[in-house]
């Protein structure tokens, strides 16, 4: 009698610790989790902001080609590692006219954000975002941060960390195949 | 004189027990109806939140700017007359499911709310399975009565048999007089009978063996104690055994299986427990209680930032020291160790990323920060360091080093810039000050 109660007790912690397992194991790990956004594959939320000029800028709901947009920080080292390569970037697609970079300001002063863009070389609009509202509309929490915008208005990439212009050609031509 | 367990009390668990769930829905604020402000929703909202750039802090406890943009969004929904569901969906639908601290009660994340609470309620069964079998078996099996009389009388001396023997038999008087006064029903009466009839039984088997008197009946002959008790319990007459017969094994061996089950259930029961208030109290609104996050006056919060952008720079999180750094700017422009130590990351920040204007504007931090304060010794140390490496300029250096060593500082930063301190004061040909510790 009491060896099977006992036997009975341990089969329902093992089934108990099989379950907990289970779930543990099927969650998607931590790294994985930091580069999911529910954005992907949705319209892109608006893009409107000033720019340290003071200008505005709205950017259309279907742009009608790749828009490359990135939250940065001068003081954030990945930024700065990636920063020439952005700069490439948009001069090769500058040429060809299907893809333009939008940088956003994101945990930084705006006088360091700009002397660090000028000493960068940084030709494109650079928004201020002084109330954070890109920074969540978008779901940023880290920097950098890289989303890419398809033609057709919907995001196509969400990038947490450093990128090079081979990343986003990549991104870009994996999109472009998407939807051909 | 009269045996505790014989008169009819309310049970003991079943007040507590109501005691705990008032507390609980008091606790809860369920029966409060006083209207929710807007800022109570916010603070509701928020402590269930995830801060974005945090590790398990909600957008009510952080300072990020992350979370800051969290709250004020936050704010901005409820100010636009967006239900709580809406705001968390809007949320989720920017940052992922993962934003919101409290697990949904669906799908697999349904296990985290089932298995503590079906746990607490199959440790609340089991224990009053338990119970309510080891009541029973007290009241009602003189065989198990017996067989705690003879391990209560265990050790026991002459005297204290003797007053057990008193003891019990009061307690059967006891019995009689109330059964006939109406007082205990027959059922009652009959168990506390059978029970403390065969512990009389056990008791004088006991004395009779300690005073070496050994009387044997029919059913002792054989070795089984487990006859020998019920031999005793069956009669009003005490039935004597053989000396030497021991407390009968199974029994202990029972009571030590219900003691562990009891344990086991106890302890679930609270884990349970906890669960539950912990459940209630993450939901409570300012206000509701005493309890919670103070109101910390600016100052104060100022100081709380400065320290854990410290603990953070000293982690080497430097992106994370600098947010807090400018947040205390924000709220005082004129604080000279933000500004000192913003400059300063901004200065390494520079360096790292060769670039002129960063280093730039790290320096009229730090200019600034010795305006504001000329005896801000963190300030000296860090200009008197970018004055060495960027102008090569020791004597103007050794002026920012001295001026640092004559604010006292702490001796472990003075350790750390010892090196630095020694090469300004041999480069600018100036003996080094006897303060300055070896490198």
């Amino acid at each position: 009698m009491g060896s099977h109660r006992a036997r009975w007790i341990g089969i329902t912690v093992l089934v108990v610790a099989a379950g907990l397992i289970a779930v543990l194991a099927s969650r998607p790990s931590a790294s994985v989790a930091s580069v999911q956004s529910p954005l992907v594959g949705h319209p892109a939320p608006a893009i409107t902001g000033t720019t340290f000029a003071g200008s505005d800028v709205s950017v259309p709901t279907a742009p009608g080609h790749f828009v490359v947009l990135n939250f940065f920080a001068s003081w954030c080292v990945p930024c700065q590692q990636e920063g020439p390569s952005l700069v490439a970037f948009q001069f090769e697609h500058q040429q060809a006219g299907d893809a333009s970079m939008i940088s956003v300001v994101f945990g930084d002063t705006l006088s360091a954000a700009r002397s660090y863009q000028t000493t960068l070389g940084v030709n494109w609009p650079t928004l201020t975002d002084a109330q954070g509202k890109l920074a969540l509309a978008y779901g940023v929490s880290d920097r950098p941060t890289t989303f890419v915008i398809a033609p057709d208005g919907r995001v196509a990439a969400y990038i947490v960390g450093a990128v090079t212009a081979k990343d986003l050609d990549r991104v870009i031509a994996a999109a472009k195949a998407t939807h051909a | 004189m009269s045996a505790p367990t014989r008169r009819y009390r309310f049970p003991l668990w079943i007040i507590l027990g109501v005691v705990l769930v008032a507390a609980l829905v008091i606790g809860s604020g369920a029966l409060n109806t006083t209207p929710v402000t807007p800022a109570q929703r916010a603070v509701a909202i928020e402590t269930g939140i995830k801060c974005p750039s945090c590790e398990d802090l909600s957008v009510a406890n952080s300072s990020a700017q992350t979370a800051v943009f969290v709250r004020n969004s936050v704010r901005q929904l409820i100010g636009e007359g967006k239900s709580d569901q809406q705001i968390q969906a809007y949320l989720v639908s920017r940052y992922g499911s993962a934003i919101v601290l409290v697990p949904p009660a669906s799908g697999w994340s349904l296990l985290v709310w089932v298995l503590p609470l079906g746990g607490g309620a199959a440790a609340v069964i089991i224990l009053a399975v338990v119970l309510v079998r080891k009541r029973r078996t007290a009241t009602e099996d003189p065989v198990d009565a017996a067989r705690e009389e003879a391990s209560l009388d265990a050790g026991a001396s002459p005297d204290q048999l003797d007053a057990r023997r008193q003891f019990l038999e009061q307690s059967l008087a006891d019995a009689f007089a109330e059964h006939r006064a109406g007082d205990l029903s027959d059922r009652d009466f009959q168990a506390l009978r059978r029970r403390d009839t065969a512990r009389l039984a056990a008791l004088d088997l006991r004395m009779v063996e300690d005073s070496d008197v050994a009387v044997l009946v029919g059913a002792s002959e054989t070795a089984d104690p487990e006859v020998e008790v019920r031999a005793a319990a069956g009669s009003t007459e005490p039935a004597l055994a053989a000396p030497g017969t021991a407390t009968p094994v199974p029994g202990a061996r029972r009571s030590r299986r219900q003691r562990f089950l009891i344990t086991g259930a106890i302890a679930s029961f609270g884990a349970a427990l906890v669960l539950v208030v912990a459940l209630f109290a993450a939901s409570r609104l300012p206000g509701q209680t005493p309890t919670g996050n103070p109101n910390l006056s600016q100052q104060a919060q100022i100081q709380q930032s400065l320290a854990q952008a410290a603990t953070l720079e000293n982690q080497g999180q430097s992106g994370e020291a600098a947010q807090l750094y400018q947040k205390v700017l924000t709220q005082d422009p004129q604080n000279e160790v933000a500004t000192a130590q913003l400059g300063w990351l901004e200065y390494n920040t520079g360096v790292q990323g060769k670039s002129a204007s960063l280093i730039a504007d790290a320096r009229a931090k730090l200019d600034q920060a010795i305006q504001l304060n000329p005896t801000d010794y963190a300030a000296r140390l860090y200009l008197g360091t970018v004055i060495l490496d960027q102008d090569n300029n020791a004597a103007a250096a050794v002026a920012q080093y001295q001026a640092f060593l004559a604010d006292n500082p702490p001796a472990a930063l003075l350790q750390q810039a010892a090196t630095i301190l020694r090469q300004a004061y041999t480069q600018a040909g100036t003996p080094v000050p006897a303060a300055v510790p070896a490198a």
